[in-house]
């Protein structure tokens, strides 16, 4: 369960303030997929960024599962990024040095998995979203799709409660596109929460509850 | 997870070979100027002490710069001989001269001396007899050649039938009555190798003066090197009544002298390589600032999944003090090669016919130990601040950056 309540977040640009987010109010029950559209610069990338905890609020409270984030540390929002959070990024942002399955494995050492522990969940990860076969192949010598997958397996590979992917299919084309979010329809039917941010309304449309924003408010439900 | 962020920075020091290797040339060059300098000087320190305290410690040389008008005589110094802490005194006056036999001429060193001396220079026989006071007494025409004289005055002649044979000496003939065994002493250097002992007086009487300008004292024992001192400055100070007169060395304090400047010179040496490793440090800054902006985004990455300031921190940190450390491995491997090589050297520059033996250069432990703190060291110091911009860099920004 995820609540923002009256959440502001303005960014100094020069002289000027710009509101990026204004007063937003918005609640996501588990096991939902929400669609938030919006033109860019609409606010959306951070109402994504805030409800990852990679930025904090200036003001409103951000409830994840019940608990309120604004208090937290730098380090305890680390560790509820890497327990409760999983993010699928538009240019996938995986490590180019690092092999597919070290790109899956790095969340669970992170978390101080050990290696046996950590072994079985990526593979099962990789199986997933059906990448098992190139594991030991690094992101340049795989195809955008399947690196978008690699990105969604290290985004699941953690059982995290929310998936925020951020315009996933946005470097993709139609087909692969549509491959990817039909895999994360199959996530939402496990009964994660999956939050996808998209500027478009075909996409959006697929998704269980769309939410348009525009301007920094919440437009229309 | 420390294994674990070890991994991490081999794998992305391994990522870029060249530069990591570049990056490492100053440690490389900082740690072996550090262990080959140290370990050169250590090493000839040690070879100098070693050979001076061959000669023992108990051991005074005196040197009289100014008798005043009255010369030391052989019959004074049995005075001193008496002397409950003294042991032996050996006079000796030291030239060089030729030896001829049959058709071979050597260029020697001619001490003149007594018995004493061959126990205060632990010098053992190899054949033959020493000096004894007979010879001294009669003016004797003797003479104990050095090992290395023997061997090369009377080359195919066992050491056995040496004694007895004549020898021409700057044209006066001698008997040789002994030979010496073979030395390794500091005495036995180069062309002093090539000794013969004579008795005092005869040198004496062909220099014309008897007179006695230097002399070795020992003492009894070790434990008494202290009272023989004294006893012995009291006798010169009562014969000469002048403490200029005479000059007393002894040679621990020649030694202690000697390895404290050579330790100096070790710390100096040590301390200019710290330098050059220091400033290898700042090329590892250097270096590791650029990484981390290069690999902003992928710091926006690890946080984004869940990497704390910490581990970010740790990351970094590490891949500076592995590089520091994998560069000190090297720099002490091929310091390893050029002492090899220095000795290679210096042993193929010593004439296989001498006996003199080369010094060899060897690793200092200590200073392997040293360089391997202190490239630890420096790598976490000019580590810290490149891993501190890393671990503070926002998530979001780090994420956007191009």
């Amino acid at each position: 369960m995820i609540e923002l309540i009256d959440i502001s977040k303005t960014y100094h640009l020069g002289d000027s303030d710009v509101y990026a987010l204004d007063e937003v109010n918005l609640s996501i029950d588990d096991g939902e997929f929400l669609g938030i559209v919006g033109p860019s610069g609409s606010g959306k990338s951070t109402l994504m960024n805030i409800m990852g905890v990679l930025d904090v609020a200036d003001s409103g409270i951000y409830l994840l599962d019940g608990t309120s984030v604004e208090s937290y540390s730098a380090a305890e929002l680390a560790r509820i990024r890497n327990r409760h959070i999983g993010f699928v990024f538009q240019n996938f942002n995986l490590i180019g040095r690092m092999s597919i399955e070290e790109n899956v494995e790095l969340p669970l050492i992170y978390r101080g998995m050990k290696a046996a522990e950590r072994g079985p969940l990526v593979e099962a990860a990789l199986e997933k979203v059906g990448l098992i076969d190139r594991r030991r192949h690094t992101p340049n010598n795989v195809s955008g799709g399947q690196q978008q997958r690699a990105a969604i397996a290290r985004a699941l590979v953690t059982e995290p409660s929310l998936i925020l992917a951020d315009e996933p299919t946005g470097n993709l084309d139609s087909h692969t596109g549509a491959e990817i979010v039909q895999l994360l329809h199959e996530l939402n039917a496990t009964g994660r929460t999956i939050v996808l941010i998209t500027h478009d309304s075909t996409l959006a449309a697929q998704t269980g509850r769309t939410v348009h924003i525009r301007d920094g408010k919440v437009a229309a439900e | 997870m420390i294994l674990q962020s070890i991994k991490m920075a081999l794998k992305s020091i391994l990522a870029n070979k060249m530069r990591a290797f570049l990056t490492m040339l100053g440690i490389i060059i900082g740690v072996m100027a550090l262990v080959v300098l140290v370990s050169l000087a250590t090493s000839a320190t040690s070879s100098v002490s070693d050979r001076i305290s061959q000669l023992g410690n108990d051991l005074f040389t005196v040197s009289i710069r100014d008798d005043g008008g009255k010369p030391l005589k052989m019959d004074e110094l049995d005075a001193l001989t008496a002397e409950d802490t003294v042991g032996s005194v050996a006079p000796y006056l030291q030239s060089s001269g030729n030896v001829k036999q049959g058709t071979s001429t050597v260029r020697v060193s001619i001490t003149g001396t007594n018995n004493a001396y061959f126990s205060i220079m632990s010098s053992a026989l190899a054949g033959g007899r020493l000096l004894l006071q007979p010879d001294l007494d009669n003016y004797a025409h003797v003479v104990v050649l050095s090992y290395e004289a023997a061997a090369e005055l009377f080359a195919n002649v066992p050491i056995s039938d040496i004694p007895g044979q004549s020898i021409t000496l700057d044209d006066l003939p001698y008997q040789v009555v002994g030979v010496l065994a073979e030395n390794e002493s500091v005495t036995s250097t180069g062309m002093e190798s090539y000794s013969v002992y004579v008795p005092f007086t005869v040198t004496a009487r062909m220099t014309g003066s008897s007179d006695i300008t230097s002399f070795y004292v020992m003492a009894t024992d070790a434990s008494q090197i202290t009272a023989a001192e004294t006893a012995l400055n009291f006798w010169l100070l009562d014969r000469f009544g002048d403490t200029d007169a005479y000059y007393v060395q002894n040679m621990e304090t020649l030694s202690e002298t000697l390895s404290s400047v050579q330790d100096t010179f070790a710390l100096l040496l040590g301390g200019i390589a710290g330098i050059s490793l220091l400033v290898g440090g700042i090329g590892i800054m250097n270096i590791m600032l650029v990484s981390v902006t290069e690999r902003t985004r992928e710091i926006g990455i690890r946080k984004a999944i869940g990497a704390t300031q910490g581990s970010i921190m740790t990351q970094f940190l590490l891949e500076a003090m592995v590089l520091c450390l994998i560069g000190c491995a090297i720099g002490i491997i091929g310091s390893g090669i050029v002492l090899g090589i220095v000795n290679m050297i210096a042993s193929s520059g010593t004439d296989a016919s001498s006996t003199t033996t080369a010094t060899t250069y060897t690793l200092s432990g200590t200073v392997i130990v040293v360089s391997v703190v202190f490239s630890t060291v420096v790598g976490m110091v000019f580590g810290l601040y490149p891993a501190q911009k890393a671990a503070r860099m926002h998530p979001i920004e780090a994420l956007r950056y191009e």
